[in-house]
């Protein structure tokens, strides 16, 4: 990152305390499911206590689907030019929970399925006023 | 009365296509004059309107019906807006329904226009004002526009199924061999399967001719009573259906806009649309083999293969090996988008389901010419909207 000034996608969706980000979820006691971003409440119909904390998500977990952003996302991402393709990625964590984000530093040719990775925290795009928009992402361990 | 005694007595389309210098409210006009035509029936007969539209033709849309009334001539009608994403189109078809049916009116009129942003639809013009972001502000600033969300869902189906680049590409084919032969399509010619694979590639695995375009579109349908609708026509299509969906819990499919999904083992893809199409088939007491041809949501070449199996029409992973045999092209065992479809079209969001019924009622009354589906006496069609909508609707000779 830069010397932008960092602007975030959204409050409560990571955690630096640690040193490292983590994702803040979502876990119900009740039940054992979690949700991203976090919530107030459970959204499981099948359970009744629905007694929900929020938690920090494990680090890493797995690739399990990907698709390659060839073409310059719509506002209001301000793409850069010359525009370099984008690799999204579904990450199955081991809670059980899939999240969807872009990988750090990583180019079509290098993604695969069941590549391991862990949660970072980068820039998205950046904004016409000098801002860098910033959101979690995922990079190769 | 129940649904299954509503008729629809009159149908009418704008052509789909970018009509940068017309007004909505104008396209939304033709329509009905259509409609109220093929009906043989006046504006001033219609006692009930149920309207949707999206906002890229303007914040007026939020209330399309009652800004179409005004323009059709203000009599006081009762009128409903309705918004269920691009599912608003079948939607607004149960919501008629519903109003014949209950008695609210003897002529219910359903309406929608809609204009759409170029490209990739962005973000919609209320984006900027939601105090507090939801997983719909955080996608757009992520850069997920719709064909992601997708191509994450086709990439499934190759590693499970080994459907193939190239199976997406015949999809396209096909819809356009169909689209070539509707003169309200946007698209009338037809690719080939060199020319779709050369395509470029937007969100691999979707190439740009296998992700449908963004078109301006309005349409329009007069429903009645089944027992009244003799006095208007001589050629009334009746209602078998027409059902609404939204998703079960632990459904695996990322669907548009989430940035997380809870999978839970058994739970169907899209279950919205399983949901939906299994309701219509209960509705209506008759099962996928009764179908004669569907016209499905097929924003991409992925909804075909993924539609054909969530509809029953094949078992899940079967959806190539039909498409290799033929099976989908009108008369095939089972025709898919005669009309067409989304990729001869483009999507116009909430009007959409429009086309499809347009082409369902004209399928059913035997008009098609060329692209008749011969002997056609049922026909199915689903549309699926953003956040887990759907609607499915079945009609009958």
């Amino acid at each position: 990152m830069g010397e932008n000034k960092q602007v975030l996608i959204g409050e409560n969706l990571f955690d630096m305390s640690g040193g490292e980000p983590a994702l803040i979820v979502t876990h119900c006691k009740s039940c054992g499911d979690y949700f991203f971003p976090k919530t107030f409440t459970c959204h499981n119909p099948e359970c009744k206590e629905k007694d929900v904390e929020d938690t920090l998500l494990s680090r890493r977990g797995v690739i399990e689907n990907y698709s390659i952003m060839n073409y310059p996302p719509p506002p209001p991402f301000v793409a850069k030019d010359p525009y370099e393709p984008i690799v999204c990625a579904a990450v199955k964590f081991p809670e059980g929970i899939v999240i969807i984000g872009m990988m750090e530093n990583m180019t079509a040719d290098q993604v695969k399925i069941g590549m391991e990775v862990e949660v970072t925290v980068g820039t998205l795009y950046t904004n016409k006023n000098g801002e860098d928009i910033i959101a979690w992402k995922f990079k190769a361990v | 009365m129940t649904m299954k005694d509503v008729a629809i007595i009159g149908v009418g389309l704008h052509p789909w296509g970018k009509f940068p210098e017309k007004p909505w409210t104008q396209m939304a006009k033709e329509a009905i004059d259509e409609a109220l035509a093929d009906a043989g029936v006046q504006w001033k007969d219609i006692g009930f309107v149920i309207s949707g539209s999206q906002l890229w033709g303007g914040r007026k849309g939020i209330y399309s019906g009652t800004y179409t009334e005004e323009v059709m001539g203000n009599i006081g009608l009762p009128v409903v807006n309705v918004n269920n994403a691009c599912a608003t189109g079948g939607t607004m078809l149960t919501v008629a329904a519903m109003a014949v049916a209950s008695g609210a009116a003897d002529l219910v009129l359903a309406v929608s226009a809609d204009k759409s942003a170029k490209g990739f639809f962005p973000a919609l013009p209320v984006y900027h004002e939601e105090p507090v972001p939801s997983d719909d502000t955080l996608r757009w600033n992520m850069g997920l526009p719709n064909p992601v969300y997708w191509a994450l869902e086709m990439r499934k189906r190759m590693l499970k199924y080994g459907d193939t680049e190239e199976h997406l590409a015949k999809v396209k084919v096909l819809m356009s061999k169909h689209g070539k032969l509707n003169p309200k399509a946007r698209y009338q010619r037809e690719f080939s399967l060199e020319e779709v694979l050369a395509s470029a590639m937007v969100t691999d695995p979707l190439r740009l001719y296998e992700i449908c375009a963004t078109s301006d579109g309005a349409g329009a349908a007069i429903l009645c009573s089944k027992e009244k609708a003799r006095q208007y026509t001589s050629k009334p299509i009746y209602m078998m259906a027409s059902a609404l969906g939204s998703p079960l819990y632990g459904d695996p499919t990322a669907r548009i806009p989430v940035v997380s999904i809870t999978p839970k083992p058994g739970v169907p893809v899209i279950s919205e649309s399983w949901v939906a199409a299994h309701r219509a088939y209960e509705e209506a007491g008759i099962g996928p083999e009764d179908i004669d041809f569907v016209e499905l949501p097929d924003n991409s070449a992925w909804h075909v293969l993924q539609y054909i199996e969530t509809m029953g029409f094949c078992g899940e992973g079967e959806a190539c090996a039909c498409l290799d045999r033929g099976d989908f092209a009108i008369g095939g065992r089972i025709p898919v988008c005669p009309s067409g479809g989304f990729s001869s079209f483009g999507e116009a969001t909430m009007a959409q389901g429009f086309a499809q019924l347009y082409e369902m009622v004209l399928q059913l009354r035997g008009v098609c010419g060329p692209r008749q589906v011969e002997g056609a006496k049922v026909g199915m069609s689903e549309v699926y909207g953003a956040a887990g909508n759907n609607a499915a609707i079945i009609l009958r000779k």
